[in-house]
C-alpha cells in the first residue's frame, strides 16, 4: 500500500482516538455489549436452557446499530472538518493524490470503529466464554465480522458524506440523517409500501441489499441460524430461492459494494471539487 | 539582450463563484528569483489566485510553472509550497506529529525550510497550546518544507511579531537567492514594497470587471 496513505491513516487514528467524545461512545457499546450477554444468559438459564443465543440475538442487535452509527459519524467528521479548518487544502497542496487522503481517512475510521467492535464484543465475549460450547464459535464468529463489515461500509459512507458536503455541520447531519435512514428509516417504509404496492419477495430483497446495516444484520441471520423459521421473511426467501451458500455469498458482495462505491464516490468527488 | 524565460506564467486566467467573477483574465509573468506582492482589497482574489496556483481550485484560461501546465502532476506539485492564510491544525496534535506528517508527505527533512532557530515552535508543544501567531510559523515551515522552487504564501506575516516577520521576511530573501519564484499574498503593500520584485495589482477596474486588472509594476527591475 501507498505508503503516504498509511501516514494519513496514522495521523487521522492520532486524531481520532483524542476526541473527547469518543470514549465515551466505545464505553456506551461495551457495557451495551456486557448487559445483553448478561440479560441473554439470565433469561436462558430462567427457561432452564443452555448455550449463547439470546445473547447472540442481542449483539447482533446492538452491534449493527451503534458502530454504524459512530462509523458514520466519524466518517463524516473527518474531510468537512479538516475542509472547514483549511487544513484540508493544505494537505491537497502536498504532492500526493487526492485520493490517498480519502482512503486514509477511510482506513483510519474503519481501523477506530473496529477496535471499538473488538473491544466492545471482547467484553461479551468474557462474560460467554464461560458457558459458549466450540459450536457457538461459529456463530461469534460471524457476528463480529457481519457487524465489522457494516461498519466498514458505514465509515464507506460517512466518508463519503464528508468529501460532498460543504460544512462538518451539514456532513455530521447528513451521517445522522442516513443511520436514522438506514437502521430504522428504510425498513418501516418498505414495511408500509410492501402492502400497498404488492411489493414480491424480489421487491424485499432488494431492500436489503440496498441497505447495509439490513445486509449485515440478514447475513448474521443467515449465518448463524439452521431453521428457516427463525430467519424472518427476508433471510427465508434468501435460504429457500437460493440456498445458504449463495445468499451468503450475495450479502457479502453487497457489503463489499457499499464499501467500495462510496470510497470510488468520495475520491472522485474530492478530485473534482475545489478545496 | 533576451528576456529570461519566466518561471511563472499567468494568461487569461479567470474564476468564477456561481457567476460572480472572481478573477478575470489575468496574465502574468514571473522569472525565476523573483518576489511578487499579490495585493488588492479584500475579496479581489488574492487567496483564490494562490489557491488556483496550488491547484486547489478550478479555474479557466492557463497557468504554467517551469514549463509545466498548472495544476500540474505530483512531481510539480513537490516544488510547490503553499501556505493557507488560516489553517487550523488539530488541537491535541503536537508540533512535531503535524512536521512529522508534512515531512513524510513532502519527503523533506524538518531542518529543510531554512528558517531560522527557534522560528517552528518546540516539537513537544500542543497545538491547542499555541498561540495564533506560533500556529502561523509551524504553517509556515510546512509551506517551506524541502525548499520549493514556486513558493504561494497566503498573507504570511498576518499573526507574526517583529522578530518572526524580519526572520521569515530574511529566509524569504534567500529563497529568492536561490532562484525561487516566491507570490506573496497580502492586503499591505507598505510591509512588502521594500522586499518585492513585482507587484500584481487585483484592485477593482470599473472599465473591465470588477478584478480584471492585473496591474504588472516591476519595483525594483526584476530579480
Amino acid at each position: 500500500m501507498d505508503a503516504h496513505v498509511l501516514r494519513i491513516t496514522r495521523w487521522e487514528v492520532q486524531r481520532l482516538v483524542r476526541l473527547r467524545w469518543l470514549p465515551a461512545m466505545v464505553g456506551l457499546f461495551a457495557v451495551g455489549c456486557l448487559v445483553n450477554a448478561f440479560l441473554g444468559l439470565r433469561s436462558l438459564r430462567a427457561l432452564g436452557l443452555t448455550g449463547i443465543g439470546a445473547s447472540l440475538d442481542g449483539l447482533v442487535a446492538i452491534g449493527v446499530l451503534l458502530p454504524p452509527l459512530l462509523a458514520l459519524v466519524l466518517g463524516a467528521g473527518a474531510l468537512s472538518g479538516a475542509r472547514e479548518r483549511d487544513l484540508l487544502s493544505l494537505l491537497a497542496a502536498q504532492p500526493i493524490r487526492r485520493s490517498t487522503i480519502v482512503l486514509g481517512t477511510f482506513l483510519a475510521v474503519s481501523a477506530v470503529v473496529s477496535a471499538t467492535v473488538g473491544l466492545g464484543f471482547g467484553a461479551a465475549l468474557v462474560v460467554l466464554s464461560g458457558v459458549a460450547g466450540a459450536t457457538d464459535l461459529w456463530g461469534l464468529t460471524v457476528v463480529v465480522l457481519a457487524t465489522l463489515g457494516t461498519s466498514v461500509a458505514a465509515a464507506a459512507v460517512g466518508v463519503l458524506l464528508g468529501a460532498v458536503t460543504s460544512n462538518r455541520l451539514q456532513a455530521v447531519a447528513a451521517a445522522v440523517l442516513a443511520w436514522f435512514a438506514l437502521a430504522l428509516g428504510l425498513d418501516l417504509l418498505f414495511a408500509g409500501l410492501a402492502p400497498g404496492l404488492h411489493l414480491g419477495p424480489r421487491s424485499l430483497l432488494v431492500a436489503v441489499l440496498v441497505n447495509p446495516v439490513e445486509t449485515g444484520r440478514v447475513l448474521t441471520l443467515l449465518a448463524t441460524r439452521s431453521d428457516p423459521a427463525t430467519l424472518g421473511p427476508f433471510g427465508a426467501y434468501l435460504d429457500t430461492r437460493f440456498g445458504l451458500p449463495i445468499a451468503t455469498a450475495m450479502l457479502g458482495s453487497a457489503l463489499a459494494a457499499w464499501i467500495v462505491l462510496p470510497v470510488t464516490g468520495a475520491c472522485l468527488a474530492l478530485r473534482h471539487r475545489d478545496v | 539582450m533576451s528576456t529570461p524565460e519566466p518561471a511563472l506564467r499567468m494568461h487569461g486566467l479567470s474564476k468564477r463563484y456561481r457567476h460572480v467573477p472572481v478573477l478575470d483574465e489575468l496574465c502574468f509573468d514571473a522569472p525565476a528569483g523573483a518576489l511578487a506582492l499579490v495585493t488588492g482589497t479584500n475579496g479581489a482574489g488574492k487567496s483564490t489566485l494562490l489557491r488556483c496556483l496550488a491547484g486547489l481550485t478550478s479555474f479557466t484560461g492557463s497557468a504554467w510553472f517551469r514549463g509545466e501546465r498548472l495544476p500540474g502532476s505530483i512531481a510539480t506539485r513537490r516544488h510547490i509550497g503553499y501556505l493557507p492564510q488560516d489553517v487550523g491544525f488539530p488541537e491535541a496534535a503536537t508540533v512535531g506529529e503535524v512536521l512529522e506528517l508534512f515531512c513524510g508527505l513532502r519527503r523533506a527533512a524538518p531542518d529543510s525550510t531554512g528558517l531560522a532557530d527557534g522560528f517552528v515552535p518546540d516539537a513537544d508543544a500542543q497545538v491547542g497550546t499555541l498561540s495564533g501567531g506560533q500556529r502561523q510559523r509551524l504553517a509556515t515551515a510546512i509551506a517551506l518544507l524541502g525548499r520549493p522552487e514556486l513558493l504561494l504564501l497566503d498573507e504570511p506575516t498576518a499573526n507574526l511579531d517583529s522578530w518572526a516577520r524580519g526572520s521569515l521576511w530574511e529566509t524569504l530573501r534567500a529563497h529568492r537567492r536561490e532562484g525561487a519564484t516566491i507570490l506573496v499574498a497580502s492586503p499591505r503593500e507598505d510591509e512588502v514594497v521594500g522586499s518585492a520584485d513585482l507587484t500584481l495589482n487585483l484592485s477593482a477596474d470599473p472599465v473591465r470587471g470588477p478584478h480584471a486588472l492585473a496591474e504588472l509594476a516591476t519595483v525594483r527591475g526584476g530579480a
